[in-house]
């Protein structure tokens, strides 16, 4: 076992170092660069950058280095602990990425609390009462989240709160808990905002969850071992919830190390619409202006997370089903 | 249904006697068993019939069309859907009002007044703005329209207009035809990449295993919109809108194929230790034979569940890739660019009208899921 | 074995969830009672608040903030008359004397965002517009002498006037800043051109403690407006964060300055705030939104910086300006700027009237929304129309290369005028500007002094389909396909246009060049309309690489301060730029670059090189027949202006006081400046 997580680890660092050469390449391929972002962010406001300035803010930025130089840089003071300073927001890269990823990752649980709540027992019960009008019903409902766009829906959802509840419009706070301490009151203030991005985001992962659990479920069911305990005269829930739905709920583990990231990458929608102080805005805006550090740091943060979980899940994997057996 | 039968066996077909249809299931195929458990749900057959209906109407977008969805007029812009009459006295005679426009001063909304001595009939098969049926026979006949003398672009407008007065009716059907297919191109390519590579990883395990499935890892841990970003960024800028359209689908297929790769790979390495795979291999059986009539059929449904979910997603992400300003783009007419248009305060305030594009797309989405369902049970091989 | 459940009642399950969803999604449109007070009263008198020169009118005593009383009190803080100095800058409020006290709520959209708090708080020029934005006023400086023929400017500053930390405020912060920032090549290599008259650079030179001179070799009265514009010699707040400005607080930033501390003490703290190098670093230090340790003589000054989720700004205890009672001014407190990461959810707050001013952001479209809340929101929407003459331009590239054919049209001046009256304005006013916007040509408004008269608004702007028709067969342009469209003379099939438009702007671009597409397929044109990233686009502009480009000519009411949608000034950036990349680099580089321009093009540039160097009568003169060269050659094909769209819908609240009328609207004048926030107040 430990001799399989040491080779796991070492190809997890040699994914993260291809992760960042890959991240790095995204953020280069759209033409133009922080410099001519900012002069256009200026030009919309009135005020005009010649070429000469924008050349010298070039150099200042570094960014008249040929592109593996810029690299090579980046790398150099990443190892160093230094993620640069974030060009648009003028702070430390993670200082910008830290005051978010709390509430990212908040966001991101209750989410997914959500959408496990809803989808183990809709594809559990549809799974067992195959074709039945309840099964019909919860399936829909399942799937409804998956169906709606989910920017359209933050959107009616936060005018019809307004219009009707007279709530205050987006964000995780109200104005006077923004920067306050925390508290039990922002804290409750907090929850007040997150169900609804939580619903929203939850909402539309619940399908897959559901589809997938139902499958194996259908499949398990039909083994001859559920037979025999039937058989045997074990009561219908045990029989159910002993063997089947464990093996079911396998390929999940496959999936888990992705959650977090795929939250954080399917929130970004939902987060703008809505004015989520998350990670998610954050990220398109900082592909937007392209600024280099920031959004360089936040793929290569999400990529980082992807590469545990999946080392997590396999773990996991070979702990839960030891039919995969480790290759040595 | 409470109670379990043991093993569940086919639904038989009701109008036929126990034993004929023993005999029957006894020499059915595969796939006549497969239409018959998918016959049972009835869910999946109103979903299949749901999916034929758009992609009838993508084919025939123009023909269902009442006007040329570019035609603007300010005159009419933001105007509600029109109430359309059906019965004039007692006799059945379709028609819509005429209506005029005008800014109200006080609240700056355009007002629009019917004028009930107007009538303007609505008829089947009515003559219409000039178009190529199926691409090849030119007409100007539409399966809806205003009777002779009335032109429809001034004067039908079923699901209203928009800002600049187009009638959301005609662009929405030309959207369908778009967005329908936009997922097609995709969803191949993904089932190709996803089966080749998820199915060589799992089969072959060890060197080739390793590789595939370092990229994967690293192709998904790339966070999927700034991939997009990037990519669509760096799309030729001289392209058509029809060739970034293809790109766009090559482009969501590319993330799309590794979910399906790995559900493979997931099936194949279980299965690779069952007994009727070793006993296969046993005997001596070669390995195209293992693959595909051993293991592959003992795992279609799952490939068959996940690429029904990936035709809906392909569609969700256009019309996300299109909030965002990286999917097509107008003057192109799909479901995101009509939705994105909608994505205002004053929309949902004023003239919620132009969120209708967003009720195709719900139908759609959850009728692929459904109809995929539908086939991954009927083609459950432990279901016979 | 379960029989199968009749299909109706599932079906009736989706019908029903379907209907239900439809119903919750119209529901957000149900009517409400509208509650809008009349399309007439939004659009007020032009009226702000004025500056008192004659010392006889000066109050004698001075006033201030109940916390500011306490802090004297306790000792904390000197006395006011102290704080303020000698010489105030007495104003006049737009109606009344105000109360003390409160916090004005506004909404920002990011750390790109800072303009937003300049145009509410930053008014540190040295000197600046009153509120018909024409006139030039006393601000930081009281006052200004030309001489030598309008070679010398003499500055005079205030007596007694302080920094926000109480540090004198004297003659030595502009030599502070010519010297050791501006002349210092590492942080400022290139020097700016309006300090620079016949490219032959001014200089700054101190006088006495309170008084400096800006010395020029030629000729330059408009050096005056230069002092009062958007440009370079700006002001601190505004100009700061690129290290210009035209002063700059000594005592606090010669410590981070290798001069006045050495470079290895300069190093150190490069290295431990984690910057690359020290001109970034100087960037950083010497911003009025980030730097909250920075000296200010601001109304207010940051104290959560503009990099978190809210920017708020309080109030300065030294500011130098008291009202016409001898309050010190600023009336209000604290601003508090709230991040929203979309505008719509920024202009959602405002509907809810959740801010108490706002016009920043406002969308033009939501305008029926806003009405219908007002009463909810206890808020009152006013419109300020703006003095620039077109919102949305087409930018006609004069040096376009790519296709020589698409070339000869572009510069052809019959071809534009033919498509310019083959655009239907008024319909793009109604859809895109609820009518509210003034169609025709690009001409500025006719209230500003540079208007060459009320024939050019109309001039080659009209909507006369017929006549574009007559012009473009008689231009050789006869030969159309079957769908109508006319065809390229060269045989290359059909004539096909490009306009380029920028998404997610203050005007729907890429919408109204849909509809200016649809209007000119009637004259048998063909137009392709490409939208694309701001950057890209501009990136674009500077290749040369764009055939028409889709703008607003915002701030061309003032053409020597502002000429960068008059004429292609700028090689790279957006609107007049695309007049002509290479034309500009030739304007620039003297002719050693680029592309000679056509005669008329010549013309323009040189009457306004010439316009820098003669007295106000004569440049007022050159500027209108600028603008006549401009209309006549149709180099950039105006639409609808003179509208509210840009930054001119205003929602403000009930309870805030002072709130003109109407007020000038224009970048060079950072609206609401010219209606001095410093006198809002909370009734």
């Amino acid at each position: 076992m430990f001799g399989y997580i040491l080779r796991r680890l070492l190809i997890a660092m040699g994914t993260v170092w291809m992760i960042s050469m890959i991240a790095f390449a995204i953020i280069q391929l759209p033409p133009g660069d922080y410099v001519t972002s900012y002069i256009a962010q200026l030009m919309a406001t009135g005020t005009l950058v010649t070429q000469e300035e924008a050349e010298n803010l070039r150099i200042q930025y570094g960014l008249h280095q040929p592109l593996y130089a810029q690299y090579a840089r980046w790398v150099w003071l990443m190892m160093q602990g230094n993620f640069g300073v974030s060009m648009e927001w003028q702070r430390p890269v993670l200082e910008v990425i830290g005051d978010r990823l709390l509430l990212t990752a908040l966001l991101a649980f209750a989410a997914v609390i959500f959408t496990w709540i809803l989808a183990i027992p809709i594809g559990i019960y549809s799974a067992v009462r195959q074709y039945s009008i309840g099964d019909y019903i919860f399936t829909f409902i399942g799937f409804i989240g998956l169906a709606v766009p989910s920017f359209l829906l933050a959107l009616v959802v936060m005018y019809l709160t307004f219009a009707y509840f007279g709530a205050s419009i987006g964000g995780l706070f109200s104005t006077e808990y923004l920067d306050a301490p925390w508290s039990l009151a922002r804290v409750w203030d907090l929850c007040k905002h997150l169900w609804v991005p939580a619903l929203i985001l939850g909402t539309a992962g619940t399908a897959q969850l559901v589809r997938i659990l139902r499958a194996n479920l259908l499949d398990e069911l039909r083994k001859p071992y559920v037979v025999t305990a039937r058989a045997k005269g074990l009561s219908e829930l045990r029989t159910i919830l002993k063997y089947p739905v464990r093996v079911a709920l396998n390929p999940f583990i496959s999936t888990i190390g992705y959650t977090l990231p795929f939250l954080v990458s399917g929130s970004i929608i939902v987060s703008i619409v809505l004015s989520l102080p998350t990670v998610g805005p954050l990220l398109l805006k900082a592909l937007i202006a392209q600024d280099m550090f920031l959004a360089g740091t936040i793929v290569l943060l999400l990529g980082l997370m992807t590469v545990i979980g999946t080392l997590i899940s396999d773990i996991l994997l070979v702990w839960i089903d030891p039919r995969i057996r480790l290759e040595e | 249904m409470a109670k379990y039968a043991p093993v569940r066996g086919v639904e038989e077909p009701r109008a036929v006697d126990a034993t004929d249809v023993g005999e029957r299931l006894y020499v059915a195929s595969q796939w006549q068993l497969m239409w018959w458990r998918f016959r049972k749900h009835r869910l999946a057959m109103a979903a299949g019939a749901v999916v034929a209906l758009f992609y009838l109407v993508a084919i025939g977008a123009d023909f269902v069309a009442t006007t040329d969805p570019s035609l603007s007029d300010a005159r009419r812009s933001l105007m509600p859907p029109q109430r359309i009459y059906l019965f004039e006295g007692w006799r059945f005679r379709p028609h819509v009002y005429a209506v005029t426009g005008k800014r109200d001063l006080r609240t700056f909304k355009r007002v629009y007044t019917t004028d009930p001595s107007k009538k303007i009939p609505v008829q089947f098969f009515a003559r219409g703005f000039s178009y190529t049926f199926l691409g090849l026979f030119p007409t100007d006949r539409h399966l809806l329209g205003v009777g002779e003398g009335y032109e429809a672009a001034q004067t039908l407008f079923m699901l209203g207009t928009d800002v600049q007065g187009r009638d959301l009716w005609s662009r929405l059907l030309f959207a369908t035809r778009i967005s329908m297919s936009i997922g097609l191109v995709g969803v191949a390519l993904s089932l190709f990449l996803g089966i080749l590579l998820g199915g060589l990883s799992g089969y072959y395990g060890g060197f080739v295993d390793g590789l595939i499935q370092r990229f994967i890892e690293i192709l998904r841990s790339i966070p999927t919109i700034p991939l997009w970003m990037g990519l669509a960024a760096a799309l030729p800028r001289d392209w058509s809108i029809l060739q970034i359209y293809f790109a766009i689908t090559i482009i969501i297929s590319l993330v799309g194929w590794t979910e399906l790769a790995r559900v493979v790979r997931g099936r194949f390495l279980a299965l690779r230790e069952e007994d009727f795979i070793v006993s296969a291999r046993l005997v001596g059986c070669s390995q195209m034979r293992i693959i595909f009539v051993h293991m592959v059929p003992s795992f279609l449904s799952h490939i068959i569940a996940a690429t029904t979910l990936a035709l809906p997603a392909m569609i969700i992400s256009e019309t996300s890739l299109s909030f965002l300003g990286l999917g097509l783009r107008p003057p192109a007419v799909s479901w995101g660019v009509l939705l994105q248009q909608a994505q205002n305060v004053q929309t949902v305030a004023l003239s919620p009208w132009l969120m209708l594009p967003a009720i195709p797309v719900i139908i759609a989405v959850l009728a692929f899921n459904f109809l995929g369902d539908g086939l991954r049970d009927a083609a459950d091989p432990y279901g016979q | 074995m379960c029989k199968v459940w009749l299909p109706r009642k599932q079906y009736g399950v989706l019908v029903c969830l379907t209907i239900t969803l439809v119903a919750l999604a119209l529901g957000g449109g149900v009517t409400r009672q509208a509650s809008a007070q009349g399309g007439g009263t939004l659009m007020g008198r032009l009226e702000g608040p004025r500056v008192i020169s004659d010392r006889e009118r000066f109050p004698s005593q001075y006033q201030e903030a109940p916390a500011l009383a306490d802090l004297v009190q306790q000792g904390k803080l000197p006395p006011v008359q102290e704080r303020i100095g000698s010489d105030p800058l007495v104003i006049e409020p737009v109606r009344e004397i105000g109360n003390y006290g409160g916090i004005w709520r506004r909404g920002f959209s990011g750390p790109a965002d800072f303009w937003n708090g300049y145009r509410c708080c930053g008014h540190d020029r040295i000197l600046f517009w009153d509120y018909t934005g024409n006139i030039v006023v006393p601000n930081v400086a009281k006052g200004w002498e030309i001489s030598e023929g309008g070679r010398v400017f003499t500055i005079f500053l205030r007596r007694g006037m302080k920094w926000s930390d109480g540090h004198p405020f004297t003659a030595d912060d502009f030599m502070f800043w010519y010297e050791d920032i501006y002349q210092h090549d590492e942080l400022v290599p290139t020097k700016a051109p309006i300090l620079a008259i016949d490219d032959k650079p001014g200089r700054m030179e101190k006088v006495d403690d309170s008084t400096i001179r800006f010395v020029f070799s030629q000729p330059y009265y408009v050096f005056l407006d230069m002092l009062a514009g958007a440009t370079a010699v700006g002001g601190h707040s505004y100009q700061g964060r690129s290290l210009m400005g035209g002063f700059a607080p000594r005592h606090y930033l010669q410590q981070f300055h290798p001069r006045y501390v050495g470079q290895e003490a300069v190093d150190q703290l490069v290295k431990a705030a984690g910057y690359d190098n020290w001109a970034s670093f100087m960037r950083y230090i010497n911003d009025w939104s980030l730097n909250p340790d920075l000296p200010t003589v601001t109304a207010w000054q940051t104290t959560s910086p503009i990099n978190t989720p809210i920017w708020v700004l309080e109030r300065n205890p030294y500011f130098y300006m008291v009202d016409s009672a001898g309050n010190q001014l600023p009336y209000i407190d604290k601003v508090v700027l709230t991040l929203a990461e979309n505008l719509e959810v920024l202009n959602l707050r405002a509907i809810a009237g959740e801010y108490h001013y706002q016009s920043r952001h406002i969308d033009i479209s939501k305008l029926p929304v806003f009405l219908e809340n007002q009463r909810r929101g206890n808020y009152t929407v006013s419109l300020d129309p703006a003095d620039s003459g077109c919102d949305a331009c087409l930018f006609f590239n004069q040096t376009y290369d790519a296709d020589p054919e698409i070339a000869t049209w572009l510069q052809n001046r019959d071809f534009r005028i033919a498509l310019s009256h083959g655009m239907d304005r008024e319909q793009l006013n109604e859809a895109f500007w609820l009518g509210l916007g003034t169609s025709g040509s690009q001409v500025l408004a006719e209230s500003s002094p540079y208007n060459p008269g009320p024939e050019y608004r109309t001039m080659h702007s009209t909507y006369d389909p017929q006549r574009a028709n007559q012009m473009l067969d008689a231009l050789g342009l006869t030969r159309k396909d079957s769908q109508g469209y006319r065809l390229r003379t060269d045989g290359k099939g059909r004539l096909r246009l490009e306009m380029t438009t920028v998404g997610g702007q203050f005007l729907q671009f890429t919408q109204i060049a849909e509809m200016i597409r649809e209007q000119w397929g009637k004259i048998g044109i063909q137009a392709d309309v490409n939208e694309i990233e701001r950057s890209l686009a501009i990136t674009r502009v500077g290749a040369n690489e764009l055939q028409i480009h889709l703008w607003q000519n915002d701030g061309t009411e003032h053409p020597f301060t502002f000429p960068a949608h008059l004429f292609p000034f700028s090689p790279s950036g957006l609107g007049g730029s695309n007049i002509g990349p290479l034309w500009s680099r030739w304007f620039r580089t003297n002719g050693v670059q680029g592309r000679e321009p056509t005669a008329p093009m010549k013309k323009l540039m040189a009457l306004w090189k010439q316009g820098f160097t003669v007295p106000d009568a004569q440049r007022i003169e050159i500027g209108k027949e600028i603008w006549r060269v401009a209309v006549e050659q149709q180099w950039a094909l105006g639409t609808v202006g003179l509208s509210p769209a840009g930054m001119g819908v205003r929602i403000v609240s009930n309870r805030l006081g002072n709130s003109p009328g109407r007020q000038y609207n224009s970048p060079d004048g950072m609206t609401p400046a010219p209606s001095r926030p410093e006198t809002f107040f909370f009734k």
